[in-house]
């Protein structure tokens, strides 16, 4: 492995300095990125809330309704509207997790290179080594969700199969638990999956390697600190959670107001969506550090 | 709105159909006596059901039956069970022994008795009920198959050497080979007020779990069981019909005298208190005794784990499964709340014991059903607090211990009032218990159990009437919407309409009337016609027997500045030609069109916001195609709502209960706001 690997006029910056919070224009693109695409869905289900209650005053703060009345109706009437909109958002999420690996890989960049005078990689810069690794971080994505899948489905039929021998002895609930207890076991096996497939993608970053080859280094440096490196994913994942059930919970006691409290919860949600945005960016630093640091040590 | 004394005219005290109707049922009835009964002679055809005979000649309600003074103590015992079941649990059998003791009610000589033989409907594909598969319930075949064998019928009557009269039983009519109901011919005519004995000697194979009854290993709910009279209506006419689909049952009170033999170990849940309890040879055996009931069901698991509480004076006993007790306890806290309630609302629970059975979720069609002093309940143990699927079962299930159990209606011609009416119970009472998340109260969102009754009834509103027979329904869907959801939905409005008061007593005038009777939809629309006026009975017969609906729209809001009128008027000779000018006073003109669409008739409100905030509300009485509203203010009109606090959730359609002027309305914005927000998050959880 070539220590000195720079693409052009961009250096790799040491360990130690690749981190997220030095690249606050990356993570806000990160976000804007997000918002755009999401923005995409919001806009035409906004559009057919309008046709049904923008005549009311309230607009449609009616379809928030304690009781839901007018919530149930829309689902209702504009079910064919709504169903389009549901196929075009599912559309929008598998782009955007395959689209998305640019900005993503471009973020990564931005993080572990700057230009020989240390000054930030820049937006072009960055976009275009994302592009040129997008090859390989689909590559990566296809395998990660393929053994992903398979492990579900084993951890499913395990659980079912599981349930089904306990349940006559044990009752249902007893039965069902157990199953619960196998599937978490399945699941902490697909999130060491997206570890080390994280890792990959950090490597494949750091070392402008393929895909495989990416695999194989983020496996190797999974393997040399699975704890740690778990931990350090999951502390974020669950850090993460916290921002939403906090604004679920002021967003009750906002209500279906609009105006100030409308103002209000904009900026409460999207101060979420970045701090998970700067969650998940500072994780990948962490990756990318991780690898770094292993493959220097297996060097 | 609330109640409003002017709409509720003068009631009336007896109807104007009455001497029409009893003149024409008197001589149905003498065409029946009249007709031959010799043995010989083919055998009806099962009749479509009808309603009882409203009996004309019978008082209406009248304030007396607000409260429980007048409320009769005991129902008129026309059948008594006493038996003795013994529970095989292994190859899931019940032998079945005891006595019947039947006396005629009727008018009319009765020369053959019908039964119910229920446990046949799960006995082949050929039954009716598997015939009839619509969709809804226990629409899939059973598992194992179920069946009952009655042995012996042995007729004991005055003057008459017993006889068993089971080899002269019908159990099929010509070409039909359903064996669901039974014809008897008997030895002799019995006269009206004779009383018969019947010894009876069954075996039953239960069903695995289809419907309400059957078993699954060693959990046995046993569910339309015995061999059971039918109704003999006043005028002679059996009420009598095979087990449909989407039907249910009726019988006549009486007391069940039941003992139950089961293996040692085995926890019982039956109909009635527990007055007798041995252990002999392995076995548990329990007599259970309940009077003015007309059905017995019980349950027998050795993994019940049981739960007593006194609620009103009624020990209520709590049979759940290990490891439910969490789901289980909302049960109780259920009755807690809708024991008391109901007992206020609808005359007090006569009966000493309750039981509430909380299947596994592996045998939910056993649950959610009634029988009288047992219901059985349902949802999984894992059921989110926000989600109140086992508070709102629990709450129905109670609810028919009036609206079927004390109030005896025919649940297959009328499903309505038991199920229907007993909806509207389990609305009102969880909307006073749980508010406006009465049904799902989670993350902020909150749906109330009567919004969720009108979105999905008001969809069904032009398909099929919802007082016709249960085996009329082309649909169990339909069946769903109509039968329970829109007869909760129009009970509802007409108490968001008219006030909880007026409707209140109506409802609780018409159950404690007809405590222990067999009342149908005539005597339902006379108690509401006495208490609220004929107009309210009008709009509830053209919704449930005429598909009846509405729709109101806010058509048009229109306002502008106040302006002199312009034109050329002629003057003192002269022909001037005249500007419209902005008046020098100021203000505005505005004006407002709603529009009254469908068959009913209600009154609504009409809510007129203004550009500075206020509201004027109008009151419009609903009579006409459309009524206009316009007026001179200093302040210009934005929107206008019809209907502005959803009273009338039959309305049909919200969407066009608001209309804006050009600078009206509210726009979409938290729409976009959450929309994107929720959009954001679920990127984040599926990309890189």
């Amino acid at each position: 492995m070539s220590e000195a690997a720079v693409t052009d006029d961009l250096g790799l910056l040491t360990t130690d300095a690749m981190r997220a919070r030095r690249h606050p224009r990356a993570l806000l693109g990160l976000w804007a990125w997000e918002t755009a695409l999401a923005a995409l869905i919001g806009m035409p289900l906004a559009s057919l809330a309008r046709d049904a209650f923008g005549a009311d005053p309230r607009g449609d703060g009616a379809l928030w309704s304690p009781g839901a009345r007018e919530l149930l109706s829309f689902a209702t009437r504009e079910l064919h509207g709504l169903n389009a909109i549901a196929i075009a958002a599912v559309a929008v999420l598998l782009a955007g997790a395959v689209a998305g690996l640019v900005p993503m890989a471009a973020t990564m960049t931005a993080i572990a290179y700057a230009t020989r005078d240390r000054k930030a990689a820049g937006l072009i810069r960055s976009v275009g080594e994302g592009l040129r690794q997008f090859p390989a971080m689909v590559l990566l994505l296809v395998i990660a969700s393929i053994s992903q899948g398979i492990l579900v489905a084993v951890g499913f039929a395990a659980g079912s199969i599981v349930e089904a021998w306990t349940h006559s002895g044990m009752g249902e609930a007893r039965a069902q638990q157990i199953e619960g207890l196998l599937l978490l076991v399945f699941v902490a096996a697909v999130g060491a999956i997206g570890v080390a497939h994280d890792l990959a993608r950090a490597a494949v970053v750091r070392f402008k390697v393929s895909g495989g080859r990416g695999l194989m280094l983020g496996a190797r440096t999974f393997r040399l600190a699975p704890i740690a490196l778990s931990w350090s994913w999951a502390w974020r994942s669950l850090a993460s959670l916290a921002p939403i059930v906090a604004a679920a919970w002021a967003a009750e006691r906002l209500g279906g107001r609009g105006g100030l409290a409308l103002g209000a919860l904009l900026v409460l949600h999207q101060a979420v969506v970045l701090a998970r945005v700067g969650l998940r960016t500072s994780w990948l630093a962490r990756a990318l550090r991780a690898v770094d640091t292993a493959l220097r040590r297996v060097a | 709105m609330a109640a409003r004394i002017d709409d509720l005219r003068p009631l009336r005290h007896a109807r104007e159909d009455a001497p029409v109707r009893s003149s024409f049922l008197a001589a149905g009835a003498l065409a029946l006596a009249l007709q031959p009964t010799d043995d010989a002679a083919p055998a009806p055809a099962p009749a479509q059901p009808t309603a009882p005979a409203a009996d004309v000649s019978v008082p209406l309600a009248g304030p007396a039956f607000d409260d429980d003074a007048a409320l009769p103590t005991h129902a008129d015992d026309v059948v008594d069970y006493t038996l003795r079941a013994t529970l095989d649990p292994a190859a899931h059998t019940i032998h079945g022994e005891g006595t019947i003791t039947w006396r005629n009610t009727s008018t009319a000589m009765v020369r053959e008795l019908w039964l119910h033989l229920y446990l046949n409907a799960f006995k082949n594909e050929r039954s009716a009920y598997l015939r009839e598969r619509v969709g809804g319930r226990g629409s899939a075949s059973p598992e194992d198959w179920g069946w009952i064998d009655v042995r012996k019928l042995v007729v004991r009557a005055p003057d008459t050497v017993p006889v068993d009269e089971w080899p002269r039983a019908e159990l099929k009519r010509p070409g039909d080979d359903d064996e669901t109901d039974a014809r008897v011919p008997m030895p002799r005519e019995i006269a009206p007020g004779e009383t018969l004995q019947l010894d009876v000697t069954f075996d039953d194979k239960l069903p695995a779990v289809v419907e309400r009854t059957g078993y699954r290993g060693s959990f046995h709910m046993v569910g339309q069981w015995f061999p059971k009279i039918a109704r003999l209506e006043p005028d002679g006419r059996w009420a009598h019909f095979p087990f449909h689909h989407l039907a249910e049952f009726y019988a006549d009170y009486g007391t069940y005298d039941v003992t139950l033999d089961v293996p040692e170990g085995f926890t019982i849940g039956a109909t009635g208190p527990t007055v007798e309890r041995t252990l002999a040879g392995g076995r548990a055996i329990e007599r259970h005794i309940q009077g003015d009931v007309h059905d017995f069901a019980w349950t027998a698991w050795d993994r019940w784990q049981t739960f007593h509480e006194t609620i009103g004076g009624v020990d209520v006993s709590l049979l759940y499964p290990r490891g439910f007790i969490r789901v289980a306890a909302r049960d109780m806290a259920s009755i807690r709340f809708a024991l008391p309630y109901f007992s206020a609302r609808y005359g007090r629970y006569p009966y000493r014991v309750l039981t509430v059975v909380h299947p596994q979720n592996d045998v939910e069609e056993a649950g959610g059903m009634e029988y009288p002093t047992l219901i059985t309940s349902g949802g999984p143990w894992l059921t989110p607090p926000g989600i109140l699927e086992p508070e709102i079962t629990a709450v129905h299930e109670l609810g028919h211990q009036w609206f079927y159990g004390l109030v005896g209606t025919n649940e297959l011609a009328w499903p309505f009032l038991d199920e229907g009416l007993n909806q509207a119970a389990e609305v009102d009472a969880m909307g006073r218990w749980r508010g406006a998340g009465s049904a799902i109260d989670l993350l902020g969102l909150r749906i109330s159990d009567a919004n969720l009754q009108a979105d999905e009834a008001n969809g069904r509103a032009h398909d099929e009437p919802v007082a016709q027979s249960a085996d009329s329904f082309s649909t169990g869907t339909n069946y769903g919407a109509l039968v329970y959801a829109r007869t909760a939905t129009l009970i509802e409005t007409l108490r968001r309409v008219y006030g909880d008061d007026a409707v209140g007593r109506a409802l609780g005038r018409y159950a404690r009337r007809f405590r222990f009777q067999h009342p149908g939809p005539e005597e339902l629309l006379a108690v509401f016609e006495e208490v609220l006026g004929a107009h309210v009975a009008e709009t509830m017969r053209a919704t449930l027997f005429h598909e009846g609906w509405v729709d109101f729209v806010a058509e048009q809001a229109v306002t502008r500045e106040a302006k002199t009128e312009g034109g050329v008027f002629d003057v003192d000779g002269k022909r001037e030609d005249v500007k419209s000018v902005t008046k020098r006073e100021g203000g505005f003109d505005s004006s407002v069109i709603v529009r009254r669409r469908g068959t009913l008739v209600l009154p609504v409100d009409v809510a007129m916001t203004m550009a500075d905030g206020t509201t004027r509300v109008e009151h419009w009485n609903g009579e006409g195609d459309s009524k206009r509203f316009a007026w001179h203010g200093a302040v210009a009109l934005r929107s206008v709502v019809v209907d502005p606090e959803c009273r009338v959730l039959l309305d049909q359609n919200v969407e066009n209960n608001r209309a804006a002027t050009e600078d009206g309305g509210g726009g979409a914005w938290k729409t976009l706001e959450r929309a994107t927000y929720w959009m954001q998050l679920a990127l984040q959880a599926v990309a890189p």
